[in-house]
């Protein structure tokens, strides 16, 4: 290395020892090190030119990406079963946020309903359209209430470190997405400390949380929106007539009243700081059996249609006579499969 | 050691180009650049700078931005811009201006601070001499009132040292614990100095939800006994709201020396907002994003908020909040009549 660097330094005093002569203001070294500095600098802006330094790294995500509309809308299509609400209002939503040049909150999605209908699916895929590595990715990040806040008596410990992990996730990258997880069981008190920074503020302690995306994952108000399902069936009209407006009033007034919501009595709800409520449907048989079919295929099997009859009927359903939403939504269905399909 | 050597004997030669004359003369011109750089006039337009003592507010501007911004507020709009173009014009006030401002949710109160807070200083929020604290972000623990007493002594001693023209925007009022703000107290008194800082140039805002109620009551009895609603008045509203607020537990200011020394200047009330004024704020809205004003939109969004009291309906409740999502949801519906007429 030393040798090389020497004969570098004295073939470039040789080169430029006859401009000496005519120009004696010239001095080489400093001419010399001004070209190689000028020549690493354009290197350097070559490398770290936002486009092509993002084919390599994650990069946060920049404004004008439509991209993640539109992959967001193919996938709930694609793989969310029996849940038109949700595909209308989350797709609607999150196209909105990203194409708002201004927008003057975060957006902050609120999703309810019966277990193994689809929440936590719905927020991986929508951190999958955002950013590519999905819930991997550095600037996603996900709290589960049960796992990340045990204890009650630590609160006061657990509300400094959130409001400190937001705020530092958030002034490295703007459109960080927060999921959490199991609101239900998260105390009162902790998702107030969040409230200031899902207000209409321009900017507080000098960052902006306007571009963020906070989504709530519970089962609170899971009866309420059963309820409303099972009378539009009993009243025989379709599935697909049921419109978001008959759910969302009778949520919001059941979900802040119910103890165990975590949203209970929160200003989360007193302020309005959630920008929509979005019902999750529970799931009835034929919508198993598409989640079947689904991972027999994503396994690689055949489909055999017995089979798949078969494990639909294994599920169990309520109400008791009726019979037509499954208890478990699709959860348990590739255990059953395993039982079925021995190899 | 011996490359050096040699290189510098190489360099020998091109040393007689260094001339005393040219190089005196480098520096003297670098020096003259330098002092012409950090003249204020040039370097204030580059560098945020603290206003000067003669620096007057634009009556006009505040005025035209207060009545195409704010909807529905006659009796905000009214006193601030009194309060606050009497202060400006005042050359030597005899204490800092001190604003509350009090009303339901999504009437107005951050937007019309932040709006001050522009006038006074051009970055507004942004700028190093505005300062917001929130009860809930910036003094969580009740258990610490003594730290965030003295840290907030401190702060707000130190800005105002730096620059006499600082404002200070305290939100969630009701929710700050009532003794931190007796901590500041001090400074909004009649003195001349304190510690050697003179604070009667400085501009406190204080928002708060407490007496929304009471003011919603007052708006509510002028409806019902057929009165406009620009009619409403502030002294209708000032005793009541004062002696409501200094009763109301939750309000901050309970029992605070504040209203008992009468060091608030102006109580600000933000009267809820009315069916149309939603419809102002959809409209604002969807100009801002630059969709044409297409009035069935305007009218569904304003249709899908909620209205008190439950027989009459008339009140909005929450102000203009969430009109943006709501919009969202109606938006390829306007997005698409945007594109036929464009």
């Amino acid at each position: 290395m030393k040798l090389w660097w020497g004969a570098l330094r004295a073939a470039l005093g040789l080169a430029l020892l006859p401009l000496l002569r005519p120009a004696n203001a010239v001095e080489p070294i400093s001419l010399g090190l001004a070209i190689a500095g000028a020549a690493a600098s354009a290197l350097t802006g070559i490398i770290s030119y936002p486009r092509l330094y993002c084919y390599f790294r994650e990069c946060c995500l920049q404004r004008h990406d439509q991209r993640a509309a539109a992959a967001l809308q193919e996938n709930l299509d694609r793989k969310l079963f029996g849940q038109h609400l949700v595909n209308k209002v989350v797709v609607k939503a999150v196209k909105g946020f990203l194409n708002n040049t201004n927008a003057k909150k975060p957006l902050a999605l609120s999703l309810h309903g019966w277990t193994g209908t689809g929440k936590n699916f719905v927020s991986k895929i929508v951190a999958e359209s955002l950013y590519k590595r999905g819930l991997q990715s550095k600037y996603v990040h996900q709290f589960v209430a049960t796992l990340h806040f045990p204890h009650a008596h630590s609160i006061n410990l657990y509300k400094d470190q959130l409001q400190s992990w937001i705020r530092g996730n958030v002034s490295i990258c703007p459109r960080s997405l927060f999921i959490f997880d199991e609101m239900d069981k998260m105390h009162a008190g902790l998702i107030d400390s969040i409230k200031p920074f899902l207000d209409y503020y321009e900017l507080l302690d000098g960052v902006s949380y306007r571009q963020a995306i906070f989504i709530f994952l519970s089962n609170a108000g899971a009866e309420k929106i059963t309820e409303v399902a099972l009378d539009f069936w009993r009243n025989g009209r379709t599935r697909e007539e049921i419109l978001l407006t008959d759910i969302q009033n009778a949520l919001s007034v059941s979900v802040f009243n119910n103890k165990n919501s975590g949203f209970w009595h929160s200003t989360l709800i007193d302020k309005n700081l959630i920008d929509y409520f979005v019902p999750f449907l529970p799931l009835e048989y034929k919508h198993v059996k598409m989640c079947v079919r689904v991972e027999i295929e994503s396994r690689g099997y055949a489909v055999d249609e017995d089979i798949l009859t078969r494990i639909a009927d294994e599920m169990t359903y309520f109400p008791k006579e009726e019979r037509i939403y499954s208890d478990k939504g699709c959860k348990t269905v590739d255990a059953k499969l395993d039982y079925y399909y021995d190899f | 050691m011996p490359r050096a050597a040699a290189l510098l004997w190489l360099l020998l030669p091109g040393l007689a180009a260094l001339e005393p004359l040219s190089v005196g003369l480098a520096i003297g011109v670098a020096s003259a650049l330098t002092g012409y750089l950090s003249h204020p006039s040039f370097y204030c337009s580059y560098v945020e700078c603290c206003p000067s003592a003669g620096h007057r507010l634009n009556a006009t501007a505040l005025k035209v931005q207060l009545d195409t911004k704010l909807f529905g507020q006659h009796l905000a709009k009214d006193v601030v811009l009194k309060a606050v173009m009497g202060f400006s014009n005042n050359p030597s006030p005899k204490k800092p201006l001190t604003l509350s401002l009090h009303g339901w949710a999504g009437t107005g109160k951050n937007f019309l601070s932040q709006i001050l807070a522009e006038h006074v200083h051009r970055a507004g929020l942004r700028s190093k001499f505005v300062h917001l604290f929130l009860a809930t972000l910036h003094f969580p623990h009740h258990d610490q009132l003594k730290l965030y007493k003295e840290q907030l002594q401190n702060w707000i001693r130190g800005n105002v040292s730096a620059c006499p023209h600082s404002v200070f925007i305290f939100d969630e009022m009701d929710k700050m614990h009532p003794g931190l703000i007796d901590a500041i107290k001090p400074f909004l008194d009649y003195y001349e100095q304190v510690d050697g800082v003179s604070y009667r140039k400085a501009i406190f805002i204080f928002l708060s939800n407490a007496g929304g109620d009471l003011i919603n009551k007052a708006a509510l009895d002028f409806w019902t006994s057929g009165r406009h609603r620009e009619e409403i008045q502030l002294k209708d509203l000032e005793s009541m709201l004062s002696v409501g607020i200094f009763n109301n537990k939750n309000s901050g200011l309970w029992h605070s020396s504040l209203i008992d020394r009468n060091l608030i200047d102006y109580f600000v009330p933000f009267l809820p907002l009315e069916h149309r004024h939603v419809k102002m704020c959809v409209r604002a809205e969807m100009r801002a994003r630059g969709y044409a004003v297409d009035e069935n939109v305007v009218q569904a969004v304003a249709d899908e908020m909620t209205f008190f009291p439950k027989e009459q309906k008339i009140y909005s409740d929450k102000g203009c909040k969430t009109v943006q999502a709501k919009l969202d949801i109606h938006e390829d519906i306007a997005m698409r009549d945007t594109k036929v007429k464009g």
